[in-house]
């Protein structure tokens, strides 16, 4: 395994009173509103009382999505791999329409509580649920890693310990929050995060920019004057990549989008359909305001590092590290000689952005062990009390893992998220897609599908990430981790569709289920499509 | 579970909410037909997968098109364009995700256009009166049209 640099040199460790304090509050403020919306029950836990409106959602969908890698990563991917970096803008916001004329008011419809659940009652199989939790685990595993790096990171800038004591104490705090609050104070707390890290990030850009004679009113379009001054790497097509892997990272991120559980779990949280459709086109937006910024704050780190640092960002020898690329958007606010409390808000928007979307991953994942797994495959009386104990203790094992897999991670924050996407688009996405869009998909095709995806993606990943020489060079070239849904997603397709064909049809209650998701006609705010196909009011969860 | 709604005793509010279904309309029981996305079973799955279709392409053409450009024709592709930006760079970073936003903004509109011609109203159930058992739809479903 190859290690990355721990820590950024240029960036400036120390304990810093102000910006402490700055963190410090904001902190405060989660556990507060966590233990004002904290609940006891598994509805409100899980999906928030299903109640939650348009721009909430929105602002929700924008928080539990912009995580470390969009506010970091992503600004550190353009600035050291050039157009290589767009492939990540592509695909981490053009996806988000995919998922709206798909997904969002289907599985709204569908109305269960996870993902699993859905794929479990859509195809009438408990083995299918279990490898469903399964990939769901594993997805909010490698996806939190990126997360708890990201938080360490950047909290030395503030706190100034060692990079492991630093993510150690990120990540309890996360953990603490979370187990006492559950969705309803995760989904309440994201709408202050977004505010939190959007602010944060936009002042950061506005600031830079401002101070240092770049731009004025619009740094979103105003950094383009900047591209002479560059070097020919911030912008030179398939210098970094070849246009297979640029393809096929933007693929991956698009289709993952559509597959991955928390985010599918904000359209299970919403009043009806037709805000999971709104809701989904704000989110969008509130996703845009940060990343039309991103390059600009690229753009800006780059020019201020070869200012600063007499050295350009792309030199073999003392060039940009990927750890300094990692915090490029802290060290562009330190490089503009800002004060410290500014450089520290910036740092504690980085945080906010960690936290919301390790949250948000960490609630899928104990309500795959606490739902999917305990009370629907081991334990049929769980009471509620057992099920949300069996969640909180899900999230301090996973927490736990996340940490210490995050003191020698692999890759850079956003590759390892990008994995993450990869293994949903190829595992979870043409479940969702066939399973809402093809009655006949049936238990047989998602089993083999599913399997045969989770194989590849495994594969992949070990060949050319966690390996440092691939066992194979030349399905590291074709199927890369990161891009291996261009292969990967229609792969799964053809296998779930051909095996579907070649074993009986799923029985008619199953095709009635799917057909609701699609029928026009209204229905309750706490109907599932399954209720209405058996025409029970039975609660959504039996 | 907080859970009390019945689908039982909606069913007769559900008569009232589709006292505008013209004579000549035909009733479509949702739950019995097939949903296939390549061939779309009732009126209402047509008119939506036109949207959905007409948007898609849209937004094929949108993401991938200055992509494809650019490996095919890279020369063309990154010239200089007023603001400093070279083109492929200022198409794929603000183009692609921008033009996202409007086609999802597009394709909401045209849903919701496609809930009023159908009569429907989400927000009238939001406290949950259920649609009830597959032979209460046949008789309670809303206008269609045709």
């Amino acid at each position: 395994m190859e290690t990355l640099p721990l820590q950024a040199d240029a960036l400036n460790i120390g304990f810093k009173l102000l910006p402490a304090i700055i963190v410090f509050l904001m902190m405060a403020s989660f556990l507060v509103i966590g233990y004002v919306f904290k609940v006891a029950d598994t509805e409100g836990m899980w999906v928030a009382g299903r109640g939650i409106g348009n721009i909430e959602n929105g602002m929700a969908i924008g928080a539990n999505w912009m995580s470390a890698a969009s506010y970091l990563g992503l600004a550190g991917l353009v600035a050291l791999a050039g157009f290589y970096g767009l492939a990540f803008i592509v695909g981490w916001t053009t996806g988000y329409f995919i998922l709206l004329i798909f997904l969002a008011a289907q599985m709204r419809r569908f109305g269960k509580y996870t993902a699993p659940d859905f794929v479990g009652d859509r195809f009438n199989s408990p083995t299918a649920r279990a490898l469903a939790a399964f990939t769901t685990l594993l997805i909010a595993y490698v996806y939190s890693v990126g997360q708890a790096r990201g938080m360490g990171l950047v909290g030395q800038y503030v706190f100034g310990l060692d990079i492991i004591p630093m993510i150690i104490v990120m990540m309890t705090i996360t953990v603490g929050y979370l187990a006492l609050s559950g969705m309803l104070g995760a989904t309440k707390n994201m709408a202050v995060q977004y505010v939190i890290l959007i602010v944060a990030f936009l002042a950061g850009v506005y600031v830079v920019g401002f101070t240092q004679g770049y731009s004025t009113v619009l740094p979103q379009i105003e950094y383009g004057a900047l591209f002479s001054e560059l070097g020919a790497e911030f912008s030179e097509p398939f210098a970094n990549s070849s246009p297979w892997l640029w393809a096929g990272t933007a693929f991956s991120l698009i289709v993952g989008t559509c597959g991955l559980p928390h985010v599918l779990v904000r359209f299970y949280t919403v009043e009806n359909e037709r805000t999971a459709r709104w809701s989904t086109v704000w989110g969008l937006f509130f996703i845009l305001l940060l990343y039309w910024a991103a390059p600009a704050m690229a753009a800006f780190g780059v020019n201020l590092f070869e200012v600063t640092q007499g050295v350009s960002a792309f030199a073999a020898e003392g060039g940009m590290s990927g750890a300094e690329g990692d915090v490029i958007v802290v060290l562009a606010a330190q490089f503009a000689n800002l004060p410290e409390w500014f450089v520290g808000l910036v740092a504690a928007g980085a945080m906010a952005a960690a936290i919301a979307t390790t949250a948000g991953l960490f609630i899928t994942a104990s309500s795959a062990v606490a739902h999917d797994i305990y009370s629907e495959l081991i334990n049929d009386d769980a009471t509620q009390r057992q099920q949300v104990l069996i969640g909180r203790a899900t999230i301090i094992t996973i927490g736990a893992l996340v940490t210490v897999t995050a003191f020698n991670p692999p890759a850079l924050i956003g590759q390892l998220v990008a994995l993450a996407f990869s293994l949903a688009g190829i595992v979870l996405f043409p479940m969702f897609f066939l399973g809402l869009w093809w009655e006949n998909t049936n238990r047989q095709g998602a089993l083999a599908g599913m399997i045969f995806g989770l194989v590849l993606w495994i594969t992949a990943t070990v060949n050319s990430t966690v390996l440092s020489e691939p066992f194979s060079p030349l399905l590291a070239e074709w199927v890369p981790a990161i891009g291996a849904a261009l292969v990967g997603t229609p792969a799964v397709f053809i296998v779930t569709i051909a095996v579907s064909l070649m074993t009986p049809e799923p029985d008619m209650r199953t095709k009635r289920m799917v057909r609701q998701c699609h029928s026009p006609e209204p229905m309750g705010q706490q109907q599932s499509a399954e209720d209405v196909v058996t025409g029970s009011d039975a609660p959504a969860d039996d | 579970m907080s859970d009390t709604d019945t689908a039982s005793e909606d069913s007769s509010h559900e008569l009232e909410t589709d006292g505008g279904v013209a004579a000549e309309e035909a009733d479509v029981n949702y739950l019995e037909t097939e949903i296939n996305l390549l061939s779309p079973s009732t009126p209402f799955m047509r008119d939506h997968l036109k949207v959905v279709w007409g948007t898609f392409a849209a937004w094929v053409l949108i993401v991938w098109g200055p992509f494809i450009a650019t490996w095919l024709a890279p020369e063309t592709m990154t010239q200089t364009i007023p603001g400093g930006f070279p083109l492929h760079y200022f198409l794929i970073a603000i183009g692609a995700p921008t033009g996202a936003l409007l086609l999802a903004g597009i394709y909401a509109r045209q849903r919701d256009k496609l809930d009023e011609k159908y009569g429907i109203d989400p927000s009238s159930v939001e406290s949950g009166s259920g649609s009830g058992t597959s032979e209460e739809v046949t008789a309670t479903d809303g206008g269609i049209e045709e």
